[in-house]
């Protein structure tokens, strides 16, 4: 039904868009991030299962398979810097030296 | 009275139970997305995880909603709720505890009950295509062979013809990993 096709594009577009404005963690980002790899997972799964396109259903299995990988990447960083700087405050990320 | 008015209702919103998943879908990803403390952005994702599991069961995909329950929720989210349980030690904000955040979820939840009220007054919704018609309840089915069961949720699972694929995916999470193990020793 288009309807639910609308709002899962207003989810996605809503994510892009908290994924883009920093506050203050970092990991919030992260978080917006998961929210578009899953919105994009299930518009993926509705189209797929509307036009019963069978062999394209590996697609979002796949993509969550990749999903996990750059989670666990993006934590691993956040890890590191939380070790150097205690929290992960995004205005820790500042190299500038004047 | 009361109570008969409330299965009056829930009969009549049965029909519509898909858009009022996505609703659900939408205002969890505004909760996420206007950022209160990553705890709470956490919680957010899971609501949202389940309402779109709910969205994927109803149109017929069963064995795609259960993977977005076990393997996504139960598995990565778990992961971000300990990390985040590490790696930020204060005093977690609330969405009513700072008036940003509360503020830009109230926009985001007047946004989306815009587009829905102009969707559900005019029959259709032009933005850029045309999404037209909240009465397509019918799901075109190809009156499919009735020999061997479910069509597509049965061959998302076929690794017949992706067998270079499943390979491909399982080498790279190994990889994956030995690469986040050397990461982490950092210097």
């Amino acid at each position: 039904v288009p309807l639910v096709y609308i709002n899962i594009i207003i989810a996605f577009t809503v994510s892009l868009i908290g994924l883009l404005i920093y506050r203050s963690h970092l990991i919030s980002s992260l978080l917006c991030l998961e929210g578009i790899i899953l919105s994009l997972f299930i518009i993926a799964t509705l189209i797929i299962l509307n036009t019963h396109s069978t062999l394209a259903s590996i697609m979002p299995i796949v993509l969550l398979v990749f999903t996990a990988f750059k989670a666990a990447l993006g934590l691993s960083l956040l890890v590191i810097v939380s070790n150097i700087y205690g929290t992960d405050y995004v205005q820790n990320l500042n190299l500038l030296q004047c | 009275m009361s109570l008969v008015m409330v299965e009056v209702h829930v009969r009549i919103m049965v029909t519509y139970i898909v858009f009022v998943l996505s609703i659900i879908f939408v205002i969890s990803f505004v909760g996420v997305s206007s950022k209160p403390s990553p705890i709470y952005g956490g919680l957010g994702l899971i609501v949202g995880g389940g309402a779109g599991c709910g969205v994927v069961l109803s149109f017929g995909g069963s064995f795609l909603g259960l993977i977005v329950f076990l393997i996504y929720l139960g598995g990565m989210l778990v992961v971000f709720g300990y990390t985040t349980a590490m790696a930020t030690e204060q005093y977690p904000e609330v969405w009513v505890s700072n008036k940003v955040v509360l503020g830009a979820f109230i926009l985001g939840l007047v946004v989306e009950s815009l587009i829905v009220i102009y969707a559900l007054k005019s029959g259709e919704v032009k933005i850029v295509f045309e999404f037209d018609g909240l009465g397509d309840w019918v799901i075109y089915d190809t009156g499919g062979s009735g020999v061997f069961s479910e069509e597509v949720t049965g061959i998302a699972a076929l690794y017949s013809y992706g067998v270079w694929l499943v390979i491909v995916t399982g080498w790279s999470l190994f990889v994956s990993v030995v690469i986040i193990m050397e990461i982490t020793r950092g210097n």
